[in-house]
């Protein structure tokens, strides 16, 4: 094949195991780039009042370190990357639930990236910390709005996968693999999809809200008309510390898959190992406010949260113990995957340990943002989730790849991460306790043993980097030196081992026994003496390769330059760039053409029969599941505007109130378009379809007709927002009038947004029956449009309640 | 080598050891532990020997089972057959649930007492109003009336109550958090919400304050400095801050710097009795006595005063008092002797030890 060919397939391809490499080769690429800006920041703090990196080039890459290696490295590398390469071939499919969703996702990640990157082009990186604080956030310039673009996006990416992924473990398992037969590497991506479905509506909720009141100054948190900026604080830690969970589950798995392997056993204790994975995820959503202990929350308040965060600590204990068990009795065979557990092991108790010291508050209130913290968060992440990657990589190389890898450059790189990894944090716990806070750039000559142990960190840092530098060797060797990789180099237990290296597109040519004694196959088969039946290549048929999925991608970041390059209207120091609208008119319409393409073009070449485990569609199950994370979405935004309105901080206008008669008559057109979309359906599986064209057609100009009233209310509406605005200065009732308008748009507008969306779904599937590209077996569009239409019905007549009614 | 580097994290954590008994060899010694200068102290002190505890018995535990795994189960070639397939073992994994709840619910239980004492309200405290600004900060004596920026001055053994907010209540900043490292605690100044938290120094002597949350170009640079100073010391000091008004200036230079100040200065910040300010500017009234300039940044002396009048933005990244250059360097030394003809006088904080 040939470079252009080879490139064109990849943009058009939908195979798992591409759109794994996709993530895999983007987070690893993503951890090198920003190790570098680690070590760029370690050079700078190598001595006092150095001038390497000052003030806001400083800011800039801290906040791109951190961003870059939380978003684009530690939660793709093992959920995305890994999950999507090993994941179906552990469960014995030949691909996910919605191929070209996730295929999708994969662009949508990437040019979410680059789309951050793109700052770097019009003025600077974004310089506010990648927690982005309201109101700094608020504040700085152009790169904080290709941000918040960037996270919104690598949101949606992040939700589509892990819809994906759910879908993928629900309906396609190999025939006799029931749940409690899982991989635990499977339970973990299973575990953490949930999470990421759950949690990432905080992080949509805090990044939507800072865009918006940069873009058109609706803010909630905006002290000026009694907004809390603490608020901020509650959706953002709502998702990022569930997403510290998100970062460290994946790699749970693997360290489980490779303990398991390199010590020729089982996994100790497998069904405690999958509880205490779902007690984490549970119990991790119940401890978030314990990185706002110094915003002056009550007592009863910081003790629920102490409470919920040193249990954790229980679950998380339970797997190293677990993995230890898992050791006993092996017969270890120190290969560089191995290493690294044993390496996380170590890193992730000491991580574990000074986790339950910040759970101690009034010690946290001395070490909140100082360098106890990150030396605690990098023990973790980095040699926590990180240092598995790496086992990760190396366990699975061979599989990848085809190609073994030299092992003495793999044990080289792992040591000097080991050593260099110490050597750079454990002076950070030191200079934690004497006083030294984190994100600063400089500090003074002459206070007590900084000097010295910021010189250890950074030489630390640069044997971090030739640890980075022996990784590289040792990739590029083996490439260089080609050394075949077997079937199953490793004597690995679970099914992508029963496949050759690396796995042909189709994965499987057999048929499988159907018999699951446990979670090793492999191991079960052999003892039993069961063997795979093989079957014909040629009889498999695999999603026909479309590059729309990669179009519409395109479109999302050509829009999401336009938006990051429009005017500030909420904050006068920043002006827009010239020729946003340019980029925005060119991105919606490449984004909806693409959109259209998309649909229109069937999944498969050749009439396939799907087999699911819950005997409903892929599409139905996707759709499902995200369908959570919307009710997350809307769940948190209105919790926000229930305490602001309970606390009394929200009141609507007595006289300029949005008219409930015409909420009211808009509820009517919802609910009939939802009634109308259910018999469009109806027509379709009983295969009548005029009836079916003119339901959809109905419904379609239904919910146009409720947009517009929408527009028209909100025309009126905000003329009354901006006379608030500007008394509320003067007058309280008109203050908290402000503040009452600001969620009505924030809220309303949202909902309006997603009837845009649901809308398009609705078209799409219109426009698939006019082209007469969809009847009773190929129906996912309208099935994932129709529930979603359903749920923007549902969520109105909530909004109706809280905004019209009451 | 697994050995080798054990060794060299017990080498770590004995500096861990001995960073919290730090020596006093010259320069500020900050020390979160420092158990002489408050009761906040000996209260985290106090907790952290408990939880110390229980994670070195956790981590020796963990680390000796690692280190016997490594050592007794590493794969020779020489085995034959495969290890007993063991697929668990309730009883102990009951165990280590159990016994490691217990253990994080004693520390739940030790850390709720000590915040429901932490939390308990001093009656009589001095109440210090804390504004937190890009990038220094504001202090106002609300029981006195007094208002001084960059450097607090507290009586030993009295305790004072910080309310600490963003901005003023009506012009909002950024969110900062106030920490006095070697004394207590951080509290976020976080703009439209007031947050508290209160101590008793019992130590006199200059303290390191920082700025720990994010705030923007110069974070690091937004320091202040607490001197507590003897109950008598404190109330000739408030007393003189809250009877001062400035003398009009006889000497040439004095003069000259008074008119430059006005021309220049005076608009933005503020000295009893010669100019308003706004509230979003660093008060100058009792300049003379400070003992840093630039936000705790250096010495309150000519060297570093001057080029800080005539151009802070070089110095500081961020800063939002614009740079002089029309400024002659006569100029400059006039308002800077002007500035620091400002104080009340017989107060000298320059020599208390540094914590």
């Amino acid at each position: 094949m040939g470079f252009w060919a080879a490139v064109w397939d990849l943009l058009t391809t939908s195979d798992h195991k591409k759109v794994g490499m996709i993530y895999l080769v983007t987070s690893f690429v993503a951890f090198g780039l920003s190790g570098l800006m680690a070590v760029a920041i370690r050079w700078q703090l190598a001595g006092p009042e150095r001038q390497f990196l000052v003030g806001d080039a400083y800011n800039q890459v801290l906040t791109l370190h951190g961003a870059t290696m939380l978003f684009f490295f530690i939660i793709p590398a093992g959920l995305s990357g890994f999950g999507n390469f090993i994941l179906p071939l552990m469960l014995g499919e030949r691909d996910v639930a919605l191929p070209r969703i996730n295929a999708f996702a994969a662009w949508l990640f990437v040019f979410s990236a680059a789309l951050i990157y793109t700052s770097l082009f019009f003025g600077g990186a974004p310089d506010v910390g990648w927690t982005f604080y309201y109101p700094f956030s608020r504040t700085t310039g152009l790169g904080t709005d290709f941000f918040m673009m960037g996270v919104l996006l690598v949101g949606l990416s992040s939700l589509l996968g892990a819809a994906n992924f759910a879908a993928t473990v629900y309906n396609l398992r190999a025939k006799g693999m029931g749940l409690w037969k899982m991989p635990i590497f499977v339970w973990a991506i299973f575990a953490t999809s949930m999470l990421s479905l759950f949690a990432l509506a905080g992080i949509t909720a805090a990044s939507l809200t800072v865009l918006l009141s940069r873009k058109l100054g609706l803010s909630l948190f905006d002290p000026a008309i009694g907004g809390d900026p603490v608020l901020f604080q509650q959706f953002f830690w709502f998702y990022s510390h569930p997403a510290v969970y998100i970062m460290l589950l994946p790699y749970l798995g693997i360290a489980a898959e490779v303990a398991s392997t390199f010590a020729r056993k089982p996994v100790f204790g497998y069904r405690f190992m999958v509880f205490a994975l779902v007690g984490i995820a549970v119990v991790g959503f119940l401890v978030w406010a314990h990185h706002m202990f110094t915003v002056g929350e009550s007592l009863l308040f910081q003790l629920v949260f102490v409470f919920f965060t040193v249990l954790v600590a229980v679950p998380t204990g339970v797997k190293i113990f677990n993995l230890l068990g898992t050791l006993w009795g092996g017969q270890l065979d120190f290969k560089t995957p191995l290493l690294f557990v044993m390496g996380f092991m170590f890193n992730f108790l000491l991580g574990g340990i000074t986790g339950v010291m910040l759970a101690v508050v009034p010690f946290d209130y001395q070490v909140q943002d100082s360098y106890f913290v990150v030396a605690h968060f990098h023990n973790v992440l980095m040699a926590g989730s990180g240092f598995l990657a790496f086992a990760g990589l190396y366990y699975w190389w061979p599989k990848i790849t085809g190609r073994m890898y030299p092992e003495f450059w793999g044990k080289v790189h792992f040591w000097l991460f080991l050593v260099g990894y110490l050597i750079t944090f454990m002076p950070q716990y030191v200079l934690g306790f004497l006083g030294m806070p984190r994100r600063y750039y400089t500090y003074p000559d002459g206070l007590y043993l900084w000097n010295e142990l910021n010189f250890a960190s950074t030489v630390g840092a640069v044997i971090l980097a030739l640890g980075g530098i022996a990784w590289l060797i040792a990739m590029v060797q083996s490439f260089r030196q080609n050394v075949k990789a077997p079937d199953n180099p490793w004597g690995g237990y679970t099914l992508e081992w029963a496949t050759s290296s690396p796995p042909p597109s189709y994965n499987f040519a057999v048929q499988f026994p159907t018999v699951f004694k446990s979670e090793r196959p492999l191991y079960d088969w052999e003892k039993e003496g069961l063997k795979p039946t093989p079957v014909d290549p040629a009889t498999i048929h695999l999603p026909a390769p479309t590059v729309w999925p990669f179009m519409t991608a395109v479109g999302l970041l050509i829009t999401g330059i336009g938006i990051s390059l429009a005017p500030d209207m909420g904050n006068a120091s920043v002006g827009g760039v010239p020729g946003w609208g340019g980029w925005l008119a060119v991105g919606l319409v490449l984004f909806i053409y693409s959109l259209f393409q998309w649909a229109l073009r069937k999944e498969y070449d050749h009439p396939v029969v799907h087999h699911t485990v819950t005997g409903k569609s892929n599409a139905w199950v996707g759709m499902a599941w995200f369908i959570v994370s919307e009710i997350a979405l809307f769940g948190i935004l209105i919790a926000g505007y229930l305490y602001l309105r309970l606390t009394g901080a929200a009141v609507p206008p007595e006289d300029h109130r949005p008219a409930l008669w015409l909420a009211l008559l808009n509820t009517f057109f919802l609910v009939a378009s939802s009634f109308t979309v259910h018999y469009a359906h109806h027509d379709l599986r009983t295969n009548k379809f005029s009836p079916f064209k003119l339901g959809m057609l109905i419904s379609i100009l239904l919910g146009v007709v409720f947009f517009l009233f929408q527009i028209w209310e909100f025309a009126i509406a905000s003329g009354h927002y901006v006379e608030a605005l500007n008394a509320a200065g003067q007058s309280e009732a008109a203050q908290k009038a402000a503040l009452w308008f600001t969620a009505f748009f924030l809220i309303v507008g949202l909902h309006g947004a997603h009837v845009l969306i649901g809308g398009t779904g609705l078209a799409l599937a219109y426009a698939q029956g006019l082209a007469g590209k969809i009847n009773s077996h190929e129906q996912g569009t309208l099935e994932g449009s129709s529930m979603y239409w359903h749920l923007v019905d549902a969520v109105w007549l909530f909004i109706v309640t809280i905004f019209y009614i009451w | 080598m697994l050995q080798r580097s054990l060794g060299l994290i017990v080498l770590l954590m004995l500096g861990l050891v001995l960073a919290a008994e730090p020596g006093q060899a010259g320069g500020h010694t900050l020390n979160i532990l420092d158990r002489d200068a408050s009761a906040f102290n000996r209260e985290v002190r106090g907790l952290l020997v408990w939880v110390m505890g229980f994670a070195a018995l956790v981590f020796v535990v963990v680390t000796g089972a690692l280190v016997y795994v490594t050592v007794k189960f590493r794969r020779t070639g020489k085995e034959t057959g495969e290890p007993e397939q063991m697929h668990g073992n309730d009883r102990l994994e009951v165990a280590w649930t159990v016994i490691p709840t217990v253990i994080v619910l004693i520390i739940f239980g030790l850390t709720a007492q000590s915040m429901f004492k932490l939390d308990r309200p001093t009656p009589g405290a001095m109440v210090v109003e804390v504004r937190g600004w890009q990038f220094w900060w504001d202090f106002h004596y609300k029981d006195y009336g007094v208002r001084n920026s960059n450097e607090l001055i507290l009586p030993v053994g009295k305790p004072v109550r910080f309310e600490i907010t963003g901005g003023d209540g009506t012009n909002y900043d950024v969110i900062h958090s106030f920490r006095i490292t070697s004394m207590v605690g951080a509290r976020d100044a976080i703009p439209g919400v007031v947050t508290h938290i209160e101590v008793t120094p019992e130590k006199i002597g200059t303290y390191y304050g920082q700025c720990v949350e994010l705030c923007g170009a110069s974070h690091a640079n937004m320091r202040f400095r607490v001197k507590v100073v003897s109950q008598e010391e404190f109330d000739r000091w408030i007393e003189g801050a809250r009877a001062f008004q400035a003398a009009t200036p006889t000497d040439p230079t004095l003069v000259r710097g008074q008119e430059l100040y006005k021309q220049q200065c005076a608009a933005c910040h503020a000295i009893k009795g010669v100019s308003q300010g706004a509230p979003n500017n660093p008060d100058l009234t009792f300049f003379g006595n400070r003992t840093t300039v630039g936000a705790g940044m250096w010495p309150n002396v000519p060297e570093y005063l001057e080029p800080w009048i005539k151009n802070s933005p070089g110095m500081k990244p961020g800063v939002k008092m614009p740079a002089f250059p029309n400024l002659s360097d006569e100029d400059v030394k006039a308002i800077a002797a002007y500035l620091m003809s400002h104080k009340v006088e017989g107060l000298d904080f320059s020599k208390l030890e540094k914590f």
